[in-house]
């Protein structure tokens, strides 16, 4: 089958940016996009840049943007409906997130490793008990085995709303490999390493939007891991004050109201000790409450009928967990 | 339709507006809302599954008790509660909370509650066609920017699954043009909205709450509606604040799902409680005034 790809084209030599190229190649119909890629470098355009490694779906390498979406290059096959392949040019460009090399080549070092270094991901682990081995459950290794099965193609971040803004976010995709080694029961550093992670632009900076989830091939669920980073992060109070303050207050009111108590849990953020923190709120709170926004705090916040037993929900969890 | 109705926190708290219009509006629609007042927060994403689970399962049985659908009007709220009740499908878990935390107040859930967000509700049990009936003063082509706040869209499979995807994947927009509004498609609009993240890191929330609203506004929005009180308190709240980050003025009135049935179904601006958002409603007013006239 005839397929025309539309390659959105960059020559760092001349700074030429902004310009597309179109190829036709006859593929077959069994063909993956990038076998047509490969197809195109190899019998029309040697100067052609992309990046592929493993043509399986193992390496993550060839991922870049299919017609204004991110995908693997290798695992999209042009006989499952995409977009273009019969009908018109496929749009190629590289992904939103990296910093180009040439054409659809990006960097690594920028994509991934600068961020997952970051993390450290290695386990250090005490000495194991007499000369013999470290062992994990295998209810714990289970948990880390999705993890591992990552294969850092970088769709996660494509996805991720908060990169849209600030590029240098950890992102889903390193925040994933983080857990790989928090939740590692061999690892001695725990604490240190959600403190770690709680870095600027670290995991509290994740809005937990599921975009992540919903852009992995591999269904590895990063929100859920990040999630849980940021709940075993509150058990060790490891994080910036203000964010630890944040959900403290806000599981201490519903445990004591039922509900939320929004005044107070703007207060207790801040801390109250933290002057500038709290003073940083009047204007807000002065022109919320001039329009008739005013959720009153602490005494003044009604309890729910219901609130005692909700406060039986939290006491029964507390103690499960000592 | 009768429904138990979980109004959440921040419609009575940081957004009062939205439970007065949401009333009103679920009244003249012919929804019989029968209020869930002992039941717990949903943890909105903050608390741990751990104990947001068995406070959710907890409002789970109390509705099926009631042998009620549970009604929200926030997309947190949803999200939240979708997800756990997708949890309690697992009978083993569903049964050691139970065990664990309901049993003793004589409580079991057994699994069967539904929990439809109002939009939802508008759209598939309240009906397009008759929403359309009921218009008195049509929104005459104003253009309105559809905002979901992510928790409404995401996860695909529980939020929008395929045999909800015909009715769902466009219901917010759906809604607009029934009561005679223009959708406008930013890109923002299936996105977070920043409110998450105004404590960790404000200067992202405010740009991310800035691109999407500025987005909407160059595609020619003049409001945007979305039915998630926290994307509100975000897009109207921090409105000016994102204005001043992106040093741009920006002026988008944003409305309450609600608000918006509620003015084309013939309410006044100040029975829906426009006077209480941060950024002024007037291009709203004043369109559906115009349209009046004309």
């Amino acid at each position: 089958m005839e397929v025309t790809l539309r390659v959105k084209r960059y020559d760092p030599e001349t700074n030429g940016k902004g310009s597309s190229q179109d190829y036709t190649v006859d593929v077959d119909k069994d063909a993956s996009l990038l076998d047509a890629l490969i197809q195109v470098r190899e019998e029309q355009d040697g100067t052609l840049a992309f990046r592929a490694g493993c043509r399986t779906g193992f390496c993550g390498d060839c991922t870049m943007n299919v017609n204004g979406k991110g995908a693997i290059t290798c695992r999209t096959l042009m006989s499952k409906g995409l977009k273009g392949a019969k009908d018109g040019p496929i749009e190629l460009a590289p992904l939103k997130q990296v910093k180009i090399v040439k054409d659809l080549m990006y960097d690594a070092d920028t994509f991934h490793w600068a961020k997952f270094k970051a993390v450290e991901p290695w386990v250090e682990a005490a000495e194991a008990p007499n000369g013999s081995e470290h062992l994990m459950t295998n209810e714990v290794t289970q948990k880390l085995r999705e993890a591992m099965s990552c294969t850092q193609c970088g769709l996660c971040d494509t996805g991720c709303t908060v990169i849209d803004v600030d590029k240098t976010f950890l992102g889903p995709a390193a925040l994933t490999k983080a857990y790989r080694v928090v939740f590692d029961t061999r690892d001695t550093r725990t604490k240190d390493r959600l403190e770690r992670l709680s870095m600027k632009r670290g995991m509290w900076d994740c809005t937990h939007c599921f975009e992540a989830s919903e852009h992995c091939p591999k269904h590895i669920e990063p929100t859920d891991r990040i999630f849980a980073m940021h709940d075993e992060a509150i058990k060790n109070e490891a994080g910036p004050p203000s964010v630890v303050n944040h959900y403290k207050s806000f599981a201490a009111s519903v445990k004591a109201h039922g509900w939320l108590d929004e005044g107070r849990l703007a207060i207790e953020t801040e801390g109250y000790t933290n002057v500038k923190g709290l003073l940083k709120l009047l204007p807000f709170a002065i022109k919320a409450g001039m329009k008739g926004k005013r959720p009153m705090p602490y005494m003044f916040h009604k309890k729910r009928p219901g609130a005692d037993r909700i406060k039986r929900i939290f006491d029964k969890w507390e103690d499960n967990g000592k | 339709m009768k429904y138990a109705f979980f109004p959440g926190c921040v419609s009575q708290g940081g957004a009062p507006e939205l439970y007065p219009a949401t009333r009103a509006v679920a009244d003249k629609l012919g929804f019989e809302l029968i209020e869930m007042e002992d039941v717990g927060c949903t943890g909105a994403g903050v608390l741990s599954r751990e104990v947001s689970d068995p406070i959710n399962a907890r409002t789970f049985a109390k509705a099926e008790v009631m042998g009620l659908p549970i009604m929200t009007i926030c997309s947190t709220c949803q999200g939240v509660m979708t997800q756990a009740n997708h949890r309690m499908k697992d009978d083993e878990y569903r049964e050691s909370i139970n065990r664990k935390y309901l049993a003793e107040e004589g409580l079991e859930y057994k699994g069967t509650t539904d929990i439809r967000h109002m939009l939802w509700a508008i759209v598939e049990d309240h009906g397009l066609d008759k929403l359309k009936e009921m218009v008195v003063r049509p929104l005459n082509g104003m253009p309105i920017a559809h905002f979901y706040g992510c928790y409404l869209k995401r996860p695909p499979e529980l939020m929008v699954p395929k045999e909800f995807e015909k009715t769902r994947k466009t219901a917010l927009e759906d809604v607009i043009e029934a009561l005679g509004g223009k959708a406008v498609r930013s890109s923002g609009r299936g996105k977070c909205c920043g409110f998450p993240i105004l404590t960790s890191n404000e200067e992202n929330s405010l740009a991310m709450c800035g691109d999407h609203i500025l987005d909407a506004k160059a595609k020619g929005a003049m409001a945007m509606v979305t039915p998630c009180p926290l994307c509100h308190l975000e897009l109207d709240g921090k409105q000016a604040d994102a204005a001043a980050h992106k040093r741009q003025e920006i002026n988008m009135p944003v409305l309450h799902l609600p608000q918006l049935v509620g003015l084309a179904l013939g309410f006044t601006a100040k029975e829906m409680n426009l006077q209480r958002h941060l950024v002024s409603t007037a291009p709203v007013e004043e369109w559906m005034a115009a349209e009046v006239k004309a």
